[in-house]
């Protein structure tokens, strides 16, 4: 039951997303493609740009991916349980936040959380831009050419994208 | 001021969510705080600090937070409801266009570009969020650790997550982080 199996494992996910979204991309991509075999690495790729270019909460790749796998239903249900977990858990914590927001364990978890979230986008970024098990380094290129564009310039990161896609037909095609 | 109802809070979401193109949280600090003055500056980045430090989505994550603040658990669900149901419906209008065209070459070459573009975002944002860390060695080896399982060497993050979270936080008591 494909719709129980994506519940499960995407409502797992979300208790462990630190830094939202970006964090979980590698092992959505993981277990959607190396391990189901629900969509292929390229798929993958495009449904992620999809989803950057879409307005709105950048967590909806999710429903896409959902909706990759199992339809209009793959898309609730996905975008339901990445987001239910972690919002109890919100729900939950907030009326604890400012007696422990002070809390020495409390810093020290956050501490601990910052470094393996910036290991997790990095991740993401890698994995994305090498979809299969040879490197193309045109992919490369791009992502590289972006990241620096990102870092160098306060440019509007929609106008990236958009070159991405130019430099997409140019290279890719 | 807060919403004073429920509708407010569901069109204030909505807002929110419709309008962000390009990334949901500089929309959300002008919907709450300059708009619709719901929250002072100082108010948004005790909201939004405490969501980062959540699982989740960080805005998905404020909405249940601050609708509960507002009107309990279904103030709760009315802003998650806001946030999420327009730009659901754009993204999947968007996924449904592209696999109408699916079938060029050109249009599948641009849009990978698009996604490689993506993930170039990634990488900057992984490089700007380290640079205030990189004072400490032991970071360092937490963001190249936590790259390499991951990244290259594909190990699961049910695996990774608690293991690594388990390490640095013995790191961080020991104020090496």
């Amino acid at each position: 039951m494909i719709l129980l199996e994506l519940a499960l494992y995407f409502g797992l996910l979300s208790c462990i997303a630190f830094g939202g979204l970006p964090s979980v991309v590698p092992e959505m991509q993981r277990f959607v493609v190396d391990v189901k075999g629900w969509a292929s690495a390229e798929d993958f790729i495009r449904l992620f740009a999809i989803a950057q270019a879409a307005p709105g909460p950048n967590i909806l790749f999710a429903s896409l991916v959902g909706w990759k796998v199992a339809g209009l239903a793959g898309a609730l249900v996905a975008l339901a349980s990445i987001c239910a977990p972690a919002a109890v858990i919100s729900w939950w914590v907030s009326t604890l936040w400012d007696k422990y927001r002070q809390a020495p364990w409390r810093i020290a978890l956050q501490r601990a959380i910052a470094p393996l979230v910036v290991g997790l986008i990095l991740s993401g970024g890698y994995v994305l831009a090498t979809p299969s098990p040879v490197p193309d380094w045109r992919l490369w290129v791009i992502a590289g050419a972006t990241a620096t564009t990102m870092l160098a310039t306060k440019v509007n990161p929609l106008w990236l994208l958009a070159g991405g896609g130019v430099a997409g037909v140019l290279l890719l095609s | 001021m807060p919403p004073r109802s429920l509708g407010e809070l569901f069109l204030g979401f909505l807002a929110i969510g419709t309008r962000s193109f390009g990334g949901v949280l500089p929309w959300a600090y002008r919907v709450m705080v300059e708009e619709r003055g719901w929250l002072t500056p100082e108010d948004f980045t005790e909201t939004i600090g405490l969501c980062q430090f959540l699982p989740g989505p960080n805005i998905g994550n404020a909405s249940v937070v601050l609708g509960k603040r507002w009107f309990g658990i279904r103030g709760s669900i009315v802003a998650a409801l806001g946030l999420y149901t327009l730009p659901l419906l754009w993204v999947l209008t968007f996924a449904m266009l592209y696999s109408k065209y699916a079938a060029h070459s050109t249009v599948r070459a641009m849009v990978t570009g698009v996604g490689a573009a993506g993930a170039g975002l990634f990488i900057a944002t992984a490089i700007k969020l380290a640079r205030p860390l990189a004072k400490r060695p032991a970071t360092l080896v937490f963001i190249a650790g936590t790259f390499l399982a991951v990244g290259v060497g594909r190990v699961s993050l049910l695996f990774v997550m608690p293991v690594s979270l388990l390490l640095a936080y013995g790191a961080a008591r020991r104020a090496l982080l």
